[in-house]
């Protein structure tokens, strides 16, 4: 990636607001790109089978291709006369009555990688030539210089969330996140954390300070929320609940991150994946109506994706092998509901795999003009066209 | 850059550098007791270690009620080895391996599975045959059911071992331009590896039964095949030992050691010249290893690595002289690690834990301070019988950070430094 002077000087500004405390200009410059509207981006680790998930029932090839592991057509959640949701989705069948669930169909990258790393890494950085080490979030964290301006929920950062020289907050339980020094060691915390560092230890004392700054301003805040639906058990419910417990307190990030992982389903899919899609639903139908009950359903929008599809025929152990395209989701107020895109023709396949019609980095670059009003161009290093999945 | 041996007669730094690394680390005795020392001999005399076992482990799996926990008391069992065992660098090790060749606990349930494939991982820990250790694994129950070859058969491959196998195992992707292995690879070694499968323990109500390899030749595809440019009837160990001795097996196996007692961000000179050394000697990995630890890259890199959650954990009880613990202390612990993103025996994905900066995140640190906090200072915080030194702490016989420690008592003092940058890092 080569950067311009204005980029360079935005990443040294930032550089310095990580080690030393935000300087007043960049500051204001958070402050103008705040903006009071959040993404939540879920994250379906293991590659979850979208021919499962948003089913072409009226398709023969997709009954032959999986004589075991088809859903029936008696328990497809019709959406279309051609295409249903997995019958464990339910608890989104509101949101598409309502006109503010849509699907993209078809949605990939060129060449793509049957490897769940390479692939993920593709997703996280937006970049299929896999040359960069930066994320599109960690990018977009840079552009607004503001390093709480996303944070992914859970214990471990993707890569998606890193920037060139920091990686974004991850927030695993809001309750727990506070710093609590015992009695009489503020003094000398204070002086272990001054002293100056190269390498590595500058590196882990950088992050211990932004952590002391993040800590501070989600504490000062979540206090405010009170939960307005009921969650299910589970701690990707759970994550959920965190992610609105911040939206709720103000604490001002601008994208959330949320993973639910185990679709890699190589045998017994079934099982597997039917109750993954039912965590999925029961979750976000408990976060969307808690948004609702706090009026805070007008500034969120959730956009779900998976690293690929798998194979449209089953394999021996009634699962399936890695694929490639799949399908993406999207819900809230602001989304406009439906099919996006075609299906894809089950009996035209690459290699065994659908072929993919729609880059997935024209669905990011919806959300980063017309939802968190940024410049998708720079983020994204091209201009990507895509379906207008947003009112 | 070639690997110069290191030929200076250990320093105190020298010796406290050497065990953080290789030993998690340890007391002011333990790392006196290596000062002068040839660095090619200690290497040496640390690196053959024997199969014995730390007496008095509390733990057993077999005695678990359940799946979950019996895997739990697997984590705990390996903890004790870890903190009190005799070959603190062979558990190191294992846990390198299984950070490599990784298998995890949500599909693996089966209790002698687990404890059967950790044995696998010690005793392969300095293997001399690296191409023998991977069809160990490949063979294993356990990894015949977390990558589902025990379900690949003839005519209906199962292509996810055959997948990683490359991938993450043996000679790694390669790079866009330059890919190691097609598609055309994976499909034609998962039919090599039809099969292969295990007899017994399967299912939630026989997860203390113990399972069994077995190849059936029923479901063996015995065609011809073309795997990484050979051909012929190919058979699952064809497969493997191909695989396994692919000169870029001997460059991405030595670049993960080198992540492993290096730096984080390795030397790609120095890796070369232990990839070297893996052909020259058919993957014998003790001499490559015998070489990268008493090099001068090995002694120069200092503070280079950021310590995992376990080693954090281990590192700081067996600085602080190895208190002991009582078994709810110590599965506490296990779970600690697993809130700071390593938990035993289950890393995230098939690819393991990436480690470096990716191991720091808000939570984490915050998870460091508390653990610092009650090894030290909490109402059941061990005793000690002296408060360990900054060279046993932090390396260095003067601490870097004694304008912070003046005027505090002891405890504090070591738990201050247990928080700093400095310990964190190996």
């Amino acid at each position: 990636m080569t950067l311009d002077r204005r980029d360079f000087l935005k990443y040294s500004a930032l550089a310095v607001a990580v080690t030393s405390g935000m300087p007043g200009f960049l500051a204001r410059a958070a402050a103008q790109a705040g903006g009071t509207k959040t993404l939540v981006v879920i994250q379906l680790t293991g590659g979850n089978d979208g021919l499962n998930t948003l089913i072409p029932y009226s398709n023969g090839a997709y009954y032959a291709a999986r004589p075991n592991i088809a859903i029936p057509k008696k328990d497809v959640l019709t959406l279309t006369p051609d295409l249903g949701m997995h019958p464990s989705l339910k608890p989104l069948m509101g949101l598409w009555d309502a006109g503010h669930l849509a699907w993209m169909e078809n949605v990939g990258y060129p060449n793509p990688n049957r490897s769940h790393f390479a692939s993920m890494a593709i997703w996280h950085t937006a970049d299929p030539t896999q040359a960069q080490a930066e994320g599109w979030i960690g990018r977009i964290a840079e552009k607004i210089g503001d390093p709480f301006c996303a944070s992914n929920i859970g214990g471990t950062t993707p890569q998606a969330l890193r920037a060139a020289d920091f990686s974004l907050p991850s927030i695993d339980g809001v309750d727990n996140f506070q710093v609590k020094l015992p009695a009489g060691l503020d003094g000398a915390f204070q002086t272990m954390l001054n002293t100056s560092r190269t390498g590595e230890a500058a590196y882990l004392q950088r992050a211990t300070r932004q952590m002391l700054t993040n800590t501070q301003k989600v504490q000062q805040n979540v206090s405010k929320y009170r939960p307005g639906a009921k969650y299910p058990e589970g701690q990707f419910a759970a994550q959920l609940q965190d992610a609105a417990r911040l939206i709720a307190a103000g604490t001002g990030q601008r994208v959330l991150y949320v993973s639910l992982g185990g679709f890699d389903t190589h045998a017994g899919q079934r099982a597997e994946q039917d109750e993954l899609l039912g965590h999925l639903a029961s979750g976000l139908a408990a976060f969307q109506a808690d948004l609702e009950a706090q009026g805070l359903a007008d500034r969120v929008v959730v956009m779900g994706f998976s690293e690929f599809g798998r194979r449209v025929a089953e394999n021996a152990s009634a699962g399936t092998d890695h694929g490639k395209g799949s399908v993406m989701f999207a819900f809230g107020k602001g989304v406009k509901g439906g099919i996006h895109g075609d299906s894809p023709d089950l009996e035209d396949l690459s290699d065994g795999d659908i072929k993919y019609r729609q880059d997935f980095r024209g669905v990011y670059a919806a959300a980063l003009t017309r939802w968190l009003n940024l410049d998708a161009r720079g983020i994204l290093g091209g201009d990507f066209g895509g379906p207008a999945w947003l009112g | 850059m070639s690997l110069q041996p290191h030929t200076r007669k250990l320093t105190p730094e020298d010796a406290a550098h050497f065990l953080r690394r290789t030993a998690f680390g340890a007391t002011d005795a333990q790392i006196r007791a290596l000062v002068g020392r040839d660095a090619r001999e200690v290497a040496r005399e640390a690196l053959s270690f024997g199969m014995d076992l730390a007496p008095g482990n509390p733990f057993d799996p077999t005695q678990g009620t359940r799946p979950g926990a019996a895997a739990q008391l697997a984590r705990g069992a390996w903890l004790y080895e870890m903190l009190y065992g005799p070959h603190p660098l062979r558990e190191r090790l294992a846990l390198t391996w299984s950070n490599h060749f990784v298998i995890g606990t949500d599909k693996v349930k089966n209790a002698p599975m687990l404890t059967g494939y950790l044995a696998l991982l010690r005793r392969h820990a300095a293997t001399t045959d690296f191409a023998a250790f991977a069809l160990d694994v490949a063979r294993h129950p356990a990894m015949l059911r977390y990558l589902d070859n025990d379900q690949n058969r003839k005519g209906k491959p199962n292509e996810n071992f055959s997948r990683e196998l490359l991938e993450l195992f043996t000679t790694g992707l390669g790079t866009p331009a330059q890919p190691n292995y097609t598609e055309q690879d994976v499909h034609e070694g998962a039919r090599a590896l039809t099969g292969w499968t295990y007899e017994g323990g399967r299912g939630n109500k026989n997860f203390l039964e113990e399972p069994r390899f077995v190849s059936r030749p029923n479901l063996h595809d015995t065609g011809s095949k073309t795997y990484l440019g050979q051909s012929g009837n190919l058979s699952g160990e064809d497969i493997v030992r191909i695989a396994a001795t692919r000169p870029q097996t001997a460059a991405f196996v030595s670049r993960k050691l080198h992540r492993a007692f290096v730096a984080d961000t390795p030397d790609e000179g120095a890796v070369a010249a232990s990839a070297e050394t893996w052909r020259r000697t058919n993957g014998n990995v003790r001499a490559v290893l015998e070489e990268l630890l008493s090099s001068e890259v090995f002694y120069t890199r200092r503070a280079a690595i950021i310590r995992s959650p376990v080693e954090f954990v281990v590192g700081a009880v067996r600085t602080l002289g190895q208190p002991r613990l009582d078994a709810k202390q110590m599965l506490n612990l296990v779970q600690t690690a697993s809130k700071m993103g390593q938990l035993l025996l289950q890393p995230d994905t098939v690819k393991g834990w990436d480690g470096g900066r990716e191991w720091i995140n808000d939570s984490a640190l915050l998870t460091r301070m508390q653990l610092a906090a009650a090894l030290t200072l909490g109402a059941k915080a061990p005793t000690l019988e002296k408060p360990p030194t900054a060279l046993a702490l932090l390396g260095t016989e003067r601490s870097p950070l004694q304008a912070a420690l003046d005027g505090l008592n002891p405890k504090q003092r070591t738990y201050l430094t247990l928080i700093s940058p400095e310990f964190q890092l190996a």
